[in-house]
Parts: C-alpha cells; structure tokens; sequence
C-alpha cells in the first residue's frame, strides 16, 4: 500500500478532490442503508400501530424516506463526477511528472526498460495506474469507513449485533478477499508468465509463418500455441474460480448476517431492551450495509497487479540518465568539433565505435561513410550526447559531457538514424512548435522535394500523419524529419542518411538543392550512398570495427 | 476491417460463440435464476421471523428452526452464486480457447500471402484480443437471461401478495430498460468516443515518449511537457462532458430503483397501518422490492462488458472471414530437376502501398546462385513471396520450368521449396526437433551430415547434450551465426529445388559470415538459390545479381560488374 500512496506524490495537491469523492461516497452507502433501515423501521412501527389500533406520526419517517432515496440517487451521480474528476486530476499530475523524469534519460536509459518493448509495457503500466484512485483507493476507504460507520450505528441499538455485523463485514470484505489473493498469487504468477509465453510464440509463429507454412510445420506450430492456450485458460479459469469465491462468500456472509442479527437481537427483544420495530430496522440495516463490502473486495484483488506497475515506473522514474546534466554548463567557443579516440559499446557487445578519431571545422561539410553497421549512425548519437563514451568529444571547445542538452539543442540539429513522427499534422511535424514564415517554410519544402508531394495531399500541409489514405512512407518520413533540421538555425547539422528510400532521380535533385541550401553551414551527412558525397567536401571513410 | 460492413453488429458472431457452450452458459443462467428464487424465500423466511417476534411476541427458541433456515439458504445463496460463476466463467473460457485456435490457424494461413498485415498487431488480437471475449460471455449473456427472469418470478410473487407494490414495481420496471435503451443509444456513442479519446490520450504520452530524442535534439522537450499538461487538462474536460451525460443512465436506473422501492416502503406502511395487511407480507414485499431491481441496474452496469467484447469481436471477425488468395486446385506435376523460374512482367502492389512490385520481367536459371538486392522497400521481399508462390501476381504470371506457378499442384511445390528468412523461426524443443521440422522422417545419420555440411559438427560436440539440447526463446544458447547456419542445415535436409535466403549474412562479422557462405555454396549444388542482401562478400559469390529499385527491375548484372557501381 506504501508502494501505492508513494506513487500519488506527484498528485498530493489534489487530495481535495480525492477526500471529496471518498466523503460522498460514505454518504451514498449510508443514505442506501439508512434508507432500508427508516423502511424497516416505519412499516413495523406502522404495522404495531395498526394492531394496537394505535395513530403513529407518520409524516417524519415517510418524508425521511423520500429524502434518502433522492440523497441516494443524486449522491451517487455526484460521487462518480467527484471521483472521476479526482482521478484525471491525478492522471494529468502523474503523467507531466512522468514525462519530466524520461526526458534526462532518453534515449539510452529507456532502452534498458522492459527489454525494448517500451511502447507496449509502459502503456500498461500507466493505464494501470490510471485505476490506483478510482479503483482501488476511493473504494477501499469508503467501503473501510463504511463498515466502521455501519458498526458504530448498530452499536447504539445492539452491541452484540454490531459484533456480529461488523465481524461478518470484516470476513467478506477483508479476511475472504486477502486470504483469496493468497491463494490466487500462484495462479495469477504462472498465467502472467503463460500469457508472456504465448505472446512470444505467437509472434515468433507469425513472424516465421512463411517458413513455417514451406516447412509444412504450420499445424504442429498451432497444436504448440494452443496447448499454451490450453494451460493459460485454465489457471485464468483458476483465478475465476477464486473470484466466485469471494462473491459467494460475500452473499452468504449477508445472508448469515441476518440469521446471527436475529439470533442476537430477539432475546433483547424480549428483554425490551430493543424494541420490535428497532429490530425489523437493525435486520434491513444489515442486509443493506453489505453493499459497501463489494468494491472494497475488488480493490483488494486489483492491488498486486498496480503494486508491480507502480514499481516499475518508480525504478524508471528514478534511474539515472546515462550522461546527466552538468552541475555549470561552459559555454563554448565557436562550434569547431573534435573527436579523439572516442569508444563506444552497447552492453557487453564489441565496441559499436572504437577509438575514433575526426575533426570537423567550423564551416566544413563532411562525408562520413562505410558499411552498415560500421558506427556511423552511433557517432552521429554521441554527437547529440545520447550515448556516454570514452575518449573526448568537444564542440567549441567544451567536452560534452560539460554542456548542458539545451546549450547543445542551439548549436546542433539533427536528422537521426529512425527520425520519429508524432501523431500530429505534417506542419506541426516540421516545426515542432517553432514560429516560421510561410514563405521561408515553403522553401524548405522545396528543398527537401517535398513540394509535389505534399500538394498531392487534399489537407496540404495540414494531412495528420498517418491519417487514413496518408501513410507517409519510409522516404517521405524522413525528408519530413529533414525539414525538421532545416527550418532550425543552428550552425552545425548531423544528417544520417538524408536520401534513404528515394529513387535515384530524386535522390540526384535533393542533393543537389541541399548543397546549394546549406553553403554557410557545418554538415556531417553519414550515409552509405554514392550519390549523397556531392554534398561533402571532405570523405572519411569508417572501416567496420567488428 | 474493409471486409465488414461498418454498421453490421458483431453480436450475432458473439451469440454463435456462446451457442457452441449452450451447457455452460444454460448452467450459468439456471444457478442464477437458482440463487434468485432462493432470495425469495429468503425473505419470506425472514419476514415471518419479524412477524412471530414483533407482533407476536414469540421468544427465541420456536424461532429458531427459522433462523437456521435464513442461514441455510444464505449458504445455498453462495453456493449457487459459485456454481453459475464457475459455469459462466467456464463457457467463456472454452470459447476463447476456441476463437484462438481458429484465429491463429487462419492467420498462419494468412500471413504468408501478405494479407493479414504486421505480426505486432495480429499479436496482440489473437492473445490481448482473444481475452477481451470473455467478459461478454461470462458477465453480459448471462447477466441478460437473469434480468429477462428474475424480476418477472419477483413480480409473480409479488403480485398476489400485495397487488399495489407489485403494481408499482410493474410500471417503473419498463421504464428501467426504456430509458436506458433510450440513453443508452445517446452513451454508448459518447462512450465510445470517450474510451477513443483515453486510448487517444494514451497514444499520446507514448507518441511524445518515442519521439523523445528527437524533441531532444530540437530543444522542445520542455515545451512538450508543458502539452501533455494541456492536452491532459483538455481530456478531463472534454471527459468530463462526456460523462456527465453519460452517467445520467445509471442516474436514472438508480432514480427508479430506490424511488420504486422507497414508495412500496410508504404504501406498505400505510397498508399497514389501516390494518389491510400483515407485517408478514408487507416486509416480504419491501425485501423484494430491492432485489426486482437488481438484475436491471447490474445489466446497466455491465454495457462496458458489452462494449470490450464486441470491441474484441470487431478485431476478430475480419480476420476469420478474410479468405485466402483461392488456392485452385492446380495439378500439374513439377517439372524434374533444378528449378528454372521466369518472371513475365509481374506486378503485385498491395492496394497500392509502397513495397509492392512493377512490371518485373526476369529470369533466375536453373541451378544458379542469384542475389536479390535493392533499398528496403524496393520490392525484394515481395517478389521472393511472388516467387515461392506464397502470393499470386496481380498481373503477369511465373513460370517454373515453363508451366505457370498458379497452375502447379501447390502441396507438391511447397515441398520442393525452402526459405531462410532474417530472424529463422526456432521453437522452444531441442536442437533435434528444431531440425526435424524441416523433413520429420531424417535420421541421425543425416542430422549429422547436415550439421557437418554447415560447419556446426564441432559446435554440436562441445554442447554435453548435443543434438538433444535444448534451445531456449528464439533460439536462445547459440549464437546469431550459428543459428543461421542451423536454419541451412535445416534447408539442406529438405530435397528442395528452390531456396530462398533473405539476408543470410546481415548483423555476422567476417569470420562467421565466411562461414555460412559456404554452408550456402553446398547448399547451391543442384538446387536453385535466391539469396536477398547487401553485404559485398555474399554478392561476389553469387552468379547473377537482380537489383531492384521502387518496385521496378533496375537491371541484372554480373556480381563484378554490380560491386564496381555501387560505392
């Protein structure tokens, strides 16, 4: 639970709303309950006085009657907008923080989360947080505070019926549901680690399903699967199971309420400690007050799966970044940039980069080439202070790792190895918030041969990427994340690969338009095609290391 | 998704589903329907115990027989509430079990043909997706038949009783499903645009998050985070409309539900009162009134159970009605001997995406060693698919040793074919297994020879369990090298006339990659090999190279010729 409320830090500022939500919904389960209770207690009190032929001010306990039902109806629709609005308040809270963390660590640090399936683990991972408030906090203390309420109410009337009641809310609400988990966690374990094999075997089927298919090992691949299949639907049938126990505990727990209430309560009654209608009252109190018991049972099953999600995204959030910002930024002199004997590796593997060494003067444009999978892409990396290494890197001067990201950000852009595209307009791909005129905009469109394309789209520049009958391709996406880098003003510029997935024509064009555009500016362009070295001055060619 | 006409329902396919576990789901219904009839006795118990105590003052032991009635049936209560889970629970687990195994058989199908799309997704509809079924069958169906039921046997019960009350229950019950069909058609429009706008919002942290370096590299990061704020704040209220509407439903159920049962409460207590009615049967009746209610208000709770499934079904059902490109019983025999195959201006575009191929005319001599190159996306996995036969040209034909590809008997082809591709599939089983794919009938024998031939006969000696050891998730244990040269020993056990390699020496350095070259020229003896890549030590050993650029034949050359043009 520690783990939980430590998670909601971010948030605390909200606790208004959080409170507010719980307060109603004690109100709603009481108002329910008082509600059954003034019945109970009204129709006996009216059934005495019609057989004692007596008159009973009946205009109280009916108006009563009347409010909770409306208490009950309207406080419930208010507790869900409460408790909804509490939860996107936290959401809202939870995320910018999240985000604010990631920054320092991208890209190198988030590589090593959830081994690469970062997009698919960390989307889990907060919608499952998503439900820490609503599902899990809100209902376990009103249903908590509810009990206790519930207990201290029957208590006035009936101490040995609030034992009774409060004991057997306690069992359903609590003991049942804890000692469940308990024996769910083993097959909660195991079908989280089958559904994780299955996963993997159905993507490696997939991937490999046209080996398989020449191989004519389709069928003997599917029995695998569904054998998997098999074992993964029977611990979640387990778990199914275990759910149906808690709710049929809960149901007999109320119905057993009842039998013990009367038990309990009738010698009272005859001791006229407590009188008849008092009883009638105290049974539909009971029956009702279960009704707190259900989201509180719940809450507690939905705990270790949030509890494993909240870990994961503290250990990323308090990772530290693999080149941290430095305590004084130095400013750098110029823009002259000079590698010596940089290394570079990823884990254990051989040396991505060994002691290379380069100098790229202020004003220069420079070729690096070789084969693929020779180091160029992760030069351009470390350039951007991506990456750490060995060896020296500076720029003006000023080793990297003494030059704060945003210092950097102002001298080098960059088009990366996977440039990425957000979900958004191409413009707004291409400015990514900055402020340029349209003229100077169209210019760059040009240069990067975007033009004709780009008029082909019936939204212009204004297509959402990967809208419907818009995907961009592999070609275009990256003369889009060209134009990113050559709207900015920076004077050096990284370019890897500039011309991948153009035909040679284009291709001939866009090298040409570069050259002529980028005469005042310092260019590393790292690329394995012929075409591209017309926009270098110098060539350095890299030898592959491995 | 194009195969599905937008506004047909996916629920009939989800009740056919439920058809084929009729028992279970009957079992399910019965003990609900159980557990509610017992309900009313429940009640009817406990009102004559408050009747004998309070009216007729009555001391605790003749009482007691009654109690332990109330306490017996609570435990029944619980019993039959287990019993209809477990049933419930049960039905929907057999179905999934059944969608997946047909789903996945289909999608092997599928796939190789290219028209089921990335294994990501089809990943996650076949695993993730599959599940999304359950809580239609388990909860929704079920919860459907009780709320059709239950309230009527409650209403029968009533009704003699206490005519008024169960008059009262009687005309605010249609009400229930009236509003909610009438809101409900107005919701479930707004929520389902809700849960596209959190999935939206969700897309969006991620999208930011992936694109993280490259807001890095431009400085915008801060400015970024300042948005997910915005945009987070925009989503709750935008949300927040939605549900306010949207919670209107329950409102109403709720409204209905506690106002139906608080008048019954006041009529009884005037009944009462005059003296037209036991406190037996009027207590009876006010412990019912909740409980008439309950199925209603619990199947208004359970349309996000609806909502999941046919979310779920929505993804599944194009996937099991797409067919397959029609294999037409072509029975020509294949041609004897290595395989000649001729390209006759092909062209295959799927629906025209990039990746597709164009007028391709060429020719890939019996017995040769050719390569495949050109830029991702230029058409060489295509046409290595056009090839084997694994998809049908859009126009132009293939002809293998002069007879057309189509017309070919496909099971016999199939066998006279072997493909390497990039990442070789390797299941979880022993090294023996992993081979025996490829001709279940070898011996060790010819194990042996295989691995010699490929230059794992000395890899296997050090491993103390040799052929049987096992191989762990993707092949895990032996190297990326050595796992490619299992795939040709794997190839080499088949007595293939074609091979296709696609990239069999891309991530390997010099000395592995030598070695898997020449687990490819033993390989070439007799057969015809197709080998797709970049690396210039795999092109110079091949005889011809087949370069294509956007889907176009660019040219064929002589691997000389070709490496002295490229940089």
């Amino acid at each position: 639970m520690r783990e939980l409320l430590q998670i909601l830090q971010p948030a605390r500022h909200h606790w208004r709303w959080m409170a507010a939500g719980i307060v109603l919904g004690v109100v709603v389960i009481a108002a329910n309950t008082a509600l059954m209770a003034v019945s109970g207690w009204f129709i006996a009190s009216m059934a005495v006085a019609g057989a004692a032929k007596l008159s009973f001010n009946f205009f109280f306990p009916s108006a009563a009657i009347r409010l909770l039902a409306i208490l009950r109806t309207v406080g419930r629709y208010g507790e869900r907008l409460v408790t909804h609005e509490a939860a996107f308040h936290i959401l809202a809270s939870l995320r910018v923080w999240f985000f604010k963390r990631l920054i320092p660590l991208a890209p190198a640090g988030l590589q090593r989360y959830a081994g690469g399936d970062l997009a698919g683990r960390l989307r889990a991972d907060v919608d499952s947080l998503e439900n820490l408030y609503l599902r899990i906090i809100a209902p376990l203390c009103t249903g908590l505070l509810s009990i206790l309420l519930a207990g201290l109410f029957v208590a006035w009337f009936s101490r040995s019926a609030a034992v009774v009641l409060l004991g057997l809310l306690l069992l359903a609400g609590l003991l049942l549901p804890l000692a469940i988990r308990r024996l769910a966690e083993t097959p909660g374990q195991r079908s989280a680690e089958l559904a994780g094999e299955l996963r993997s075997q159905v993507t490696q089927g997939l991937q490999g399903a046209e080996e398989l298919l020449l191989l004519g090992a389709s069928e003997q691949q599917a029995a695998q699967v569904d054998r998997l299949s098999g074992d993964l639907v029977a611990q979640q049938l387990q778990l199914g199971r275990l759910g149906g126990l808690t709710l049929a505990g809960l149901t007999a727990s109320a119905g057993v309420a009842l039998a013990l209430i009367a038990l309990v309560v009738i010698p009272e009654l005859q001791q006229q400690q407590v009188s008849g209608p008092q009883l009638v009252m105290l049974l539909l109190f009971g029956a009702a007050a279960f009704e707190a018991v259900g989201p509180c049972a719940h809450a507690l099953q939905l705990i270790p799966a949030t509890r494993q999600a909240a870990r994961r995204i503290q250990q990323l959030a308090a990772a530290t970044p693999a080149l941290p910002e430095p305590l004084v930024s130095l400013q750098p002199q110029g823009f002259r940039i000079e590698l010596q004997q940089v290394s570079c590796s990823y884990g254990i593997n051989s040396p991505a980069v060994d002691r290379f060494s380069l100098t790229l003067d202020e004003g220069e444009r420079l070729a690096l080439v070789g084969p693929s999978g020779s180091g160029k892409s992760t030069l351009v990396e470390l350039l951007l202070r991506f990456r750490p290494y060995r060896g020296s890197i500076t720029i003006g001067g000023v080793e990297l790792t003494d030059l704060a990201a945003n210092d950097l950000s102002r001298l080098v852009a960059a088009l990366p190895q996977q440039p990425h595209l957000f979900n958004s307009t191409i413009r707004e791909n291409i400015l990514l918030g900055r402020q340029l005129g349209e003229e100077q905009l169209t210019t760059v469109l040009y240069d990067c041969c975007l033009t004709e394309w780009i008029a082909s789209l019936p939204r212009g520049l204004d297509t959402q990427v990967g809208e419907a009958g818009c995907a961009v391709s592999g070609g275009e996406a990256r003369r889009i994340a060209l134009a990113r880098v050559l709207v900015t003003d920076t004077p050096v510029l990284l370019l890897d690969e500039p011309s991948e997935g153009l035909d040679a024509a284009t291709e001939q064009t866009l090298v040409e338009r570069l050259t002529k555009r980028l005469t005042d500016r310092t260019v590393l362009v790292a690329t394995h095609r012929p075409a591209c070295l017309g926009l270098a001055h110098r060539v350095v060619r890299i030898e592959t290391t491995r | 998704m194009q195969t599905t006409d937008a506004h047909s329902s996916p629920e009939p396919w989800l009740r056919q589903q439920a058809r084929t576990v009729r028992g279970r789901m009957l079992a399910a219904i019965l003990w609900s329907l159980a557990g509610g009839l017992l309900i009313i006795l429940q009640a009817r118990l406990l009102a004559t115990v408050c009747q004998r105590a309070v009216l007729e003052g009555i001391g605790l032991n003749p009482l007691l027989p009654l109690l332990a009635g109330v306490g017996g049936i609570a435990l029944l209560r619980g019993l039959a509430s287990y019993l209809g889970e477990h049933a419930a629970v049960k039905a929907a687990a057999q179905v999934r079990q059944q969608v997946r195994s047909q789903l996945y058989r289909r999608l092997l199908q599928l796939k190789p043909a290219g028209l089921a799309g990335e294994a990501g997704p089809l990943t996650e509809t076949v695993t993730a997706g599959v599940e999304g079924l359950e809580a239609y069958i388990a909860r929704f169906l079920p919860q459907m038949a009780v709320a059709g039921m239950l309230p009527l046997a409650m209403l029968l019960v009533v009704l003699p009783t206490e005519w008024r009350s169960g008059l009262v229950l009687l005309f605010s019950a249609p009400f229930i499903p009236l509003l909610m069909i009438l809101i409900g058609k107005g919701t479930e429009a707004l929520n389902r645009r809700q849960w596209e706008r959190l999935s939206r919002m969700a897309g969006h942290l991620l999208d930011l998050v992936q694109g993280l370096p490259d807001l890095k590299i431009f400085g915008a990061a801060k400015r970024e985070a300042e948005l997910v704020a915005t945009v987070s704040d925009q989503y709750r209220r935008g949300t927040m409309t939605v549900l306010r509407v949207a919670f209107l439903s329950a409102f109403a159920l709720e409204f209905f539900a506690t106002v139906g049962t608080a008048v019954v409460a006041v009529l009884i207590g005037f009944r009462l009162l005059a003296g037209d009615l036991t406190l037996l049967d009027g207590l009876f009746v006010l412990l019912l009134a909740p409980e008439f209610y309950l199925p209603l208000r619990n199947l208004g709770l359970s349309y996000h159970s609806r909502m999941n499934g046919m979310a779920a079904a929505e993804r599944i059902i194009p996937l099991l009605n797409q067919s397959t490109a029609a294999d037409e019983p072509g029975g020509l025999p294949i041609p004897a001997g290595a395989v000649e195959l001729v390209c006759e201006a092909v062209s295959f575009r799927y629906g025209g995406q990039r990746g597709g191929v164009q007028d391709v005319s060429l020719k890939v001599p019996a017995g040769s060693l050719t390569a495949l190159v050109g830029a991702s996306g230029s058409g060489k996995s295509t046409l290595a698919r056009l090839l084997l036969g694994l998809a049908r040209p859009e126009s132009g034909r293939i002809t293998v040793g002069g007879a057309d590809l189509t017309r070919l008997d496909q099971t016999a082809w199939r066998q006279q074919l072997a493909w390497v591709p990039q990442q070789p599939f390797f299941c979880t089983a022993s090294i023996r297994e992993n081979l025996l794919l490829g001709r279940p009938d070898a011996d060790d024998a010819a194990l042996d020879q295989a691995l010699q031939a490929v230059a794992l006969g000395a890899v296997l000696a050090r491993l103390p369990q040799g052929l049987d050891t096992m191989l762990g998730d993707r092949g895990a244990g032996l190297s990326g090298g050595e796992l490619r040269r299992l795939a040709l020993g794997r190839v080499l056990l088949r007595d293939a006339g074609l091979v296709v390699l696609d990239e069999p020496t891309a991530g390997l350095d010099a000395a592995n990659e030598q070695l898997v070259l020449d687990a490819v020229e033993e390989l070439a003896a007799g057969r015809t090999v197709l080998v797709i890549s970049h690396r210039e030590a795999t092109i110079a050993r091949c005889g011809q190279v087949i370069e294509l650029a956007n889907g176009r034949l660019e040219r064929v050359a002589a691997p000389q010729q070709y490496l002295e043009l490229a940089p």
